[in-house]
């Protein structure tokens, strides 16, 4: 009921009398620059990833091991409805609001210190869309006196931070043939760039910068190579080099969707996409490198060039992908500074790569398990295959020949974005210790329809536990502490200045670690199973965290056996916030 | 802070001579909603009941989905805005119109909650509006039963299309009667589980893109709602356009030709 019992005579009459008019001025929201500086400002949180390098770090440190058991809730606030799907996004923090998404496209702002609801923006969304793994999304992208966040059908809306009113909504591709969209858009100098969903699908993977002020698009980069890029509406270049890793027509349905959106170094200047995985699954059918999927590709924000490329799993045949976040980190190794990035692919090796060049600086198992490589030769860069744990190629109608691989395709770490503390050196990875029976089947692409020409089902490796959050030393590969978790982890990492790890778990806990030791400090079930990122900021001289609650995700769907385990987790909607009261 | 609100409100109560003008005249229709919707409305702007606005709909609405409704104040001559209203409906403006080069009627259909007044309001260049309106009974529901539309999987393809008429001038004015249906489940947002999703602005304009009548329209429209206006395109132009936008971005572009003018049909 939108119907208002104001008394409009005495607003009018104020207008009249003080000589305003209209509603009050819009404040300017954060410029270009105070993105760039988004990690070190500590009292807001404007971009995902907690600054552009997605490090999540925040220097905060009035929660430590010690005070953070005195860290209590504020106010929760539901996302309503019966829309309790997966939550996966991470709060954005600006001048007294919090702007949350929540499942099928839903977006909040919300007073950060009520917990009251300014508005709300509820995408209507067609008919058969067809997101693979729940209908998450993960959050929005602030700039100016706009909000942006991506749509299940596979749209860009920009609304108006203040009214939620929407400014414009752009297509990014069209749903009927598989795309959709569930990352954030990430904005650097004036332009939104995203990536786009759909590996399951035969589709085109592609990066695609647009004018933060009108949406009209500037670039795109499709990441399967022989497809044309374009600059300003025209034909730029062609993304490597046409049939190189791919033969006949199969450039054209590869996949490599961008479906976790990048990350952006300002000391490089570059954009950082992984791509996911080539299409079909049955890797017999595409013989080739197959680039580039499977990769970390390094982009111009200004044209959208392809600066350089690493390719963590040429020839998936595993459904490895290759979307994980890559981090820029300065790596202090042998009394040098050297500009790296690191990525835990869901292969289960974590990259260290020189982000200036993409050349391979190390690559460590930072799971139990893997059965699909040997290790990655660091001179080649490439992973020494165990041939037979390929699955096999299909005879006739027959499906082929079986495999027990490790990891399980839900990958050793997946969507969920780990934290890098320039303070411990250390990153803080949130794995999963499971493994799968693969096989391929026939398959020919259809348009919307899935194009696996795979079967499989995962299985958890050990008894007592599937997730696991690791501490890595990205200069040695090494392990240094880890905690255990009976359910997979699904959720985001932060680190702070005050030696703490938070993440959350599917049981619904989010809890709080010593940075160096790994103990755990602090825990708090917020009612259904945290997969969200938490985010950490300071507001009158009180530290804040905020976390989204509310199970889901693409475990429960094509989780297998794991899928059993977790089916008793009930499901939710809502923004935690919470905060260590002043003494 | 409240003690300098009235001090304002005094202030500009004291300078507004609407204020200190005679009270309104009594509501003919004796709506319980009228003390709210008049300053929401009108704010401190004159009103007066006035017969020369007229309100043609049905006496009881036998469909409460799409109540035909047709508001007529061209017998006041040169009119600013219009805006239509039903009191008892959930979101009582229906739609306001500013004819710039029209004439100042309209007609669409619309959703009814329960029996209502219906009016029309007219504003004159001398910034009085003049309102007119009669009962309307109605079983009700219209605002929050789901569109019809979605019984067709296809419905989001569709959604934006128009399909527009023009007949040839009459009248001194020379004014064109067109006609159009624009294809929009226009979704109140009341329905359980389903997002307010309705056009929130229509412009109808000449070959020249100079604006003719221009709508801002409102959740309680029928699905697919269809609109009749009487303009004054320029002489010689073969089609006029119409665009617009609904509440998630989503836009509305079409011609709509003036076939008796030559060359106007391909």
């Amino acid at each position: 009921m939108k119907r208002l019992f104001r008394t409009c005579l005495l607003a009018s009459a104020m207008a009249a009398g003080l000589g305003l008019s209209g509603p009050a001025l819009a404040a300017e929201g954060p410029s270009n620059d105070d993105l760039l500086n988004d990690a070190k400002s500590t009292g807001d949180v404007l971009t995902y990833g907690m600054g552009l390098q997605a490090q999540r770090f925040s220097p905060l440190d009035k929660l430590n091991p010690d005070t953070v058991k005195g860290l209590v809730p504020v106010w929760s606030f539901s996302f309503g409805g019966e829309k309790q799907r997966g939550q996966e996004s991470q709060p954005i923090i600006h001048d007294g609001t919090i702007y949350v998404t929540g499942s099928y496209s839903r977006l909040y702002a919300v007073d950060v210190k009520t917990g009251q609801k300014k508005w709300q923006y509820d995408h209507r969304l067609p008919e058969g869309i067809m997101p693979c793994c729940d209908v998450v999304n993960r959050g929005a992208a602030l700039y100016k006196d706009k909000i942006y966040f991506a749509t299940l059908d596979a749209r860009l809306v920009a609304l108006n931070k203040d009214t939620g009113k929407v400014v414009w909504s752009k297509k990014i591709e069209d749903y009927k043939a598989g795309y959709s969209a569930t990352a954030a858009p990430l904005i650097v100098d004036g332009k939104v760039i995203t990536g786009n969903s759909g590996g399951e699908f035969g589709i085109i993977g592609m990066v695609e910068a647009r004018d933060a002020e009108t949406g009209e698009l500037v670039w795109q980069r499709p990441t399967i190579e022989g497809n044309m890029g374009t600059l300003n509406g025209k034909e730029s270049t062609m993304t490597g080099v046409m049939n190189a890793s791919w033969s006949g027509d199969l450039y054209k349905t590869g996949g490599g969707a961008t479906w976790l959106g990048g990350t952006y170094d300002p000391e490089t200047k570059t954009l950082f996409f992984g791509t996911g995985n080539p299409a079909p699954w049955n890797s017999h059918l595409r013989p080739g490198d197959n680039l580039y999927t499977s990769s970390t590709l390094a982009i111009d924000p200004a044209n959208g060039d392809i600066k350089w490329h690493y390719q963590t799993t040429p020839h998936d045949g595993w459904d490895f992908d290759g979307v994980n976040e890559l981090v820029s980190f300065d790596l202090k190794k042998d009394g040098q500074t050297i500009k790296a990035g690191a990525k835990a692919d869901r292969n289960g090796f974590f990259y260290v790569l020189d982000r200036t060049n993409g050349k391979l600086l190390s690559a460590s198992p930072f799971v139990t398990k893997i059965t699909w490589a040997k290790e990655i030769d660091v001179k080649t860069g490439r992973p020494v295959y165990n041939d037979d744990n390929r699955p096999g190629t299909p005879v006739g109608a027959e499906k082929g020949n079986s495999v027990f691989a490790a990891p399980a395709f839900l990958g050793a770490k997946n969507w969920m974005p780990m934290a890098y503390s320039p303070a411990t050196e250390l990153f803080y990875v949130p794995a999963n210790e499971w493994g799968m029976d693969i096989w391929n089947e026939p398959i020919t692409y259809k348009k919307g329809a899935a194009y696996l020409g795979a079967g499989f089902t995962i299985k958890p490796l050990y008894d007592d536990y599937i997730g696991a959050l690791r501490a890595i030393d990205p200069k040695t590969g090494k392990i240094v502490w880890e905690y255990k978790n009976p359910a997979p982890l699904w959720g985001g990492v932060l680190t702070t200045g005050g030696n703490l790890v938070f993440t959350g778990t599917p049981e619904g806990y989010l809890k709080a670690f010593d940075a160096k030791s790994g103990k755990e400090v602090w825990k708090f079930n917020t009612g259904s199973g945290v997969v969200g990122s938490p985010v950490t900021w300071e507001q009158d001289g009180e530290q804040y965290v905020a976390v989204v609650s509310g199970w889901g995700g693409a475990v429960p769907l094509w989780g297998g056996d794991v899928a059993k385990l977790v089916k008793d987790i009930n499901q939710g909607g809502s923004l935690w916030v919470f905060k260590l009261p002043k003494a | 802070m409240n003690r300098h609100l009235a001090a304002a409100a005094l202030l500009a109560a004291l300078s507004n001579p609407a204020l200190a003008g005679p009270p309104d005249p009594a509501d003919p229709l004796a709506s319980v909603m009228w003390d709210v919707l008049r300053p929401e409305l009108f704010g401190t702007a004159p009103v007066q009941f006035d017969d020369r606005v007229t309100v043609t709909a049905p006496d009881n609405a036998e469909n409460a989905a799409a109540v035909p409704v047709m508001a007529d104040a061209t017998a006041l001559g040169a009119v600013e805005e219009m805006v239509l209203f039903a009191d008892l409906n959930p979101f009582p403006v229906i739609l306001r119109f500013q004819p710039l080069a029209a004439r100042p009627v309209i007609a669409t259909r619309f959703k009814v909650q329960q029996a209502t007044p219906l009016r029309a309001a007219a504003r004159t260049p001398d910034g009085v509006w003049h309102i007119g309106g009669k009962l309307l009974d109605a079983a009700g529901g219209g605002c929050t039963a789901p569109p019809a539309t979605y019984a067709a999987a296809d419905w989001a393809d569709h959604v934006g299309e128009v399909q527009g008429r023009a007949w040839a001038p009459v009248g001194e004015d020379k004014a064109t009667r067109v006609r159009f249906l624009v294809r929009h489940p226009m979704d109140t947002g009341l329905v359980a589980g389903i997002p307010a999703y309705f056009i929130e602005a229509l412009t109808l304009r000449d070959a020249d893109g100079r604006a003719l009548a221009r709508l801002q329209t409102a959740e309680p429209l029928s699905e697919n709602p269809v609109f009749t206006l009487e303009v004054q395109p320029g002489a010689g132009a073969r089609s006029l356009t119409l665009d617009g936008r609904d509440n998630q971005g989503g836009e509305v572009k079409a011609a709509i030709p003036l076939p008796w003018v030559q060359g106007a049909l391909p």
